[in-house]
């Protein structure tokens, strides 16, 4: 089975990074495109240093996270109670559903001017829109995984006559966790990237606003150190859930298909 | 029992007309009325007033249709590709040990975040919109693909073994269709991450014309009626795509189980 | 059970068909599991005569399944030797079919479809090809089910379309692999008088494996039994009676009670013994 191939997988995919990298650096060093077009990744590494030393970063980076974090704790705390309250209710859910499905199916970007008009571009506009990002995708997780929740399971409870703060804390809350927190994975990506957007259309702070300035200003290696800081910070974000999500939830089976 | 049943549909459709038209009213009040943001709402009567006129003018049709040829232009280029890549990892192994680490740190970007850096190498035009939107649909393209092809179940691989098939016939009988209702989701999803990332460049790219760059301009002049005509003809478009595209995967799967 | 009267002819053990005939010598197979072997046959020997019908029954892990595995061609990992018709056994090929447990049918292709995907590699007219098709939906009753996909069929009509896939290339040899060890009793003891009746009507070899002595009995005309760790043949059951058989056969009886004893007596001898709890109280639960 193993036929001696992971020295040869170990070796590829560690050489096409390296190959992405040397062919910037080599198309740098033969100026091939003029600087303003491609910056070498020396000069990246400059930007970022100083960056860094400046205290720039931090700032925009320290902006940035609050907002996602005020956005994202709103916006997913009260999709996880409308969810449940939803599943739940028939009553509510009769009330709501058509709201929320037709609410669903604009995509956030889209309400970025409405909110402007409402909100003005302040701090507060920004966090509404990143709550109503992360709103959705974990409203909808949690309501699928409450209503999911196998019948048979409970058929079980009852033959073993299992009272009801046992059967939400042993039975109901294990099955519907793993659902819920794959909707606030989702919410979360969905949040840093309606941050990074809402920063570059309106604000004064942020990585977003950093990179909009670079480009402003041509400053291609700070719009690059953006980008890569930006893609950082998800990689981060996401990376750090899903350890969070292992944890909680160590009787699953590893999943095979999870590429993160 | 039927007449039962009619009651009953009858009922939830007006228990969940009950908060939209509640929210409604709220809003053509304050509207009306001038509450604390007054200026910030339009009534209803004022938003019928900005669709006749935007239908009638021609912008409406002129905005959409630019939008639709936007995210079907990116829909098309990008989700080829990622068809395409997702094959060629998923079949050829060194090609997967290459472009993984690269796919998966590419994707680490936030899809707007890339907006500035390819403002300042495609400007801000048709091009760019392109290739913004093209990889919002490249990269569940690839997704998708990559893991429907791996995804075949060895036992039905033998089978082809048993019966003597080439690499060739194998792909075609039995890789592929057994790849496909994940590659339908992928184009599902590439979908409608096209259609969002085309609103998205349209409000932060103005150059050119579509129901972004109306909805920017509706924002610029306070004109909420607009946005609000914007907002619900995006909404209504992202519904009738999806739709659309579920009816024709499950036309394309009619092979599968149907779920009960 | 009584006998269908249509095929109370002595049985056509086939005068076109005197191929088939599968020989294993000192066969052995290991599994490598972290830099252990795991012996699974060792000095396995069996000869199958041409268009016989040979059951191979025993206890679960005793590496029936892969010898069946071996046979076909689907693994060829093995030491010792496997010939049909004197050949020896290299790779998959179209001369040895292969029913397994799971029907292995593919859920987007219609029946016909199925069947004729054995056929991909064999190079026929169009019409030959649907006319063996249509031939072989007919031999295994399924006719007017031809555009109907697998999710459709019960589970009965899947596995007969299994075997029908496997017998359309007309194979010498035929290997079934539990064939119904998914399905219900009822639908069991029906599918292998069709079984029986398909076999008399085609005469290939026939190599089945099954944990269900009865059916193992019913249908063969020997009945190997196998024992585990390692795997190997302990020794060959002939079954004296023409086909078609009557189930209710005093001698089928006697041979059954005979084989399960064996079988049973060595799980036994394995030291199991019955486990006394130690307490068992009285308070029986309410309600």
């Amino acid at each position: 089975m193993s036929g001696g191939t992971p020295s040869a997988k170990t070796v590829v995919t560690m050489a096409s990074p390296l190959c992405v990298l040397l062919l910037w650096h080599g198309l740098t060093a033969a100026r091939v495109f003029p600087p303003e077009v491609l910056v070498s990744p020396q000069a990246v590494l400059a930007a970022f240093d100083s960056l860094i030393r400046t205290g720039e970063l931090a700032r925009h980076l320290g902006e940035s996270l609050q907002r996602l974090l005020w956005g994202f704790g709103i916006g997913s705390g009260s999709g996880l109670l409308f969810g449940l309250a939803m599943a739940l209710s028939v009553t509510f859910s009769r009330l709501f559903d058509p709201l929320f499905q037709a609410l669903r199916q604009v995509p956030v970007l889209a309400f970025i001017p409405l909110l402007i008009l409402v909100f003005g571009i302040d701090e507060v506009f920004k966090i509404v829109i990143i709550a109503k990002a992360a709103f959705f995708p974990t409203a909808l997780s949690t309501l699928d995984g409450v209503r999911g929740v196998p019948k048979a399971w409970f058929e079980v409870a009852r033959i073993y006559r299992t009272p009801l703060p046992a059967l939400v804390w042993r039975v109901l809350i294990p099955a519907t966790v793993p659902a819920v927190l794959s909707g606030v994975r989702l919410s979360l990506t969905r949040a840093w990237l309606v941050l990074v957007a809402a920063e570059l259309i309106v604000a004064d702070s942020g990585i977003g606003q950093m990179m909009e300035m670079g480009r402003q200003m041509f400053r291609l290696d700070v719009v690059m150190v953006g980008v890569i800081v930006a893609g950082v910070i998800g990689f981060a974000l996401d990376r750090g859930f899903v350890l969070l999500q292992a944890r909680m939830q160590r009787w699953r089976p590893p999943a095979t298909g999870a590429a993160a | 029992m039927k007449a039962h049943a009619l009651y009953g549909a009858a009922g939830r459709l007006a228990l969940g007309l009950i908060v939209p038209l509640a929210l409604f009213a709220l809003w053509d009040h304050q509207a009306r009325n001038g509450g604390a943001n007054a200026f910030a709402f339009v009534s209803a009567a004022q938003v019928g007033r900005a669709l006749r006129e935007l239908l009638h003018s021609g912008d409406l049709a002129l905005a959409y249709g630019s939008s639709l040829k936007n995210a079907f232009g990116g829909l098309f280029w990008g989700s080829l590709a990622g068809l395409l890549t997702g094959a060629a990892m998923a079949l050829v192994r060194p090609v997967d040990w290459a472009l993984t680490p690269i796919y998966h740190s590419f994707r680490q970007v936030p899809l707007l975040g890339w907006l500035p850096l390819i403002g300042l190498w495609f400007g801000s035009g048709d091009l760019s919109k392109l290739i913004v939107i093209g990889l919002s649909a490249f990269y569940p393209a690839v997704l998708y693909t990559y893991e429907g092809l791996k995804g075949v179940e060895a036992r039905m691989l033998e089978v082809g073994q048993l019966y003597r098939l080439t690499a060739w016939q194998t792909f075609w009988t039995i890789r592929w269709p057994s790849a496909l209702p994940s590659i339908f989701t992928g184009l599902l999803q590439s979908l409608a991450f096209a259609w969002i990332a085309t609103i998205g460049v349209e409000l932060l790219f103005p150059s050119g014309f579509g129901l972004g760059t109306v909805m920017q301009h509706g924002q610029l002049q306070a004109r909420l009626d607009i946005v609000v005509v914007c907002i619900v003809v995006v909404g209504l478009t992202g519904f009738l795509i999806n739709l659309l595209v579920s009816r024709l995967s499950r036309h394309a799967l009619r092979w599968r189980a149907v779920r009960s | 059970m009584s006998i269908d009267p249509r095929h109370s002819a002595p049985p056509a053990q086939s005068p076109l068909r005197q191929t088939g005939a599968l020989s294993l010598k000192d066969v052995r197979k290991h599994f490598d599991f972290k830099d252990r072997a795991l012996t699974v046959l060792t000095g396995f020997n069996l000869d199958v005569r041409p268009g016989e019908f040979l059951s191979i029954v025993g206890p679960s892990g005793c590496g029936k399944s892969t010898l069946l595995r071996l046979i076909s061609g689907l693994d060829d990992a093995y030491e010792g030797s496997i010939t049909l018709d004197g050949t020896r056994v290299a790779g998959t090929s179209l001369e040895r079919g292969l029913v397994f447990q799971d029907h292995r049918l593919f859920p987007w292709m219609t029946l016909e479809d199925n069947i004729g995907f054995a056929l991909i590699r064999r190079d026929l007219s169009k019409v030959a090809r649907n006319r063996l098709v249509r031939d072989h939906i007919a031999l295994v009753g399924l006719d007017g089910f031809e555009k109907a996909y697998p999710h459709q069929l019960s589970g009965g009509m899947t596995q007969r379309a299994a075997i029908a896939r496997a017998l359309v290339n007309e194979p010498k040899v035929l290997l079934l692999d539990e064939p119904f060890g998914a399905l219900d009793a009822l639908t069991r003891v029906h599918m292998q008088t069709e079984l029986q009746r398909i076999w008399m009507a085609q005469g290939s070899t026939m190599i089945m494996i099954t944990h269900d002595v009865e059916e193992a009995l019913y249908l063969g005309d020997r009945v190997a039994v196998m024992q585990a760790h390692p795997g190997r043949i302990t020794h060959i059951v002939d079954v004296d009676l023409p086909h078609p058989r009557d189930r209710a056969s005093p001698l089928l009886h006697r041979l059954k009670d005979d084989i399960l004893a064996e079988l049973t007596a060595t799980q036994a001898g394995r030291g199991d013994s019955v486990v006394h709890l130690a307490h068992r109280r009285g308070d029986a639960a309410a309600g």
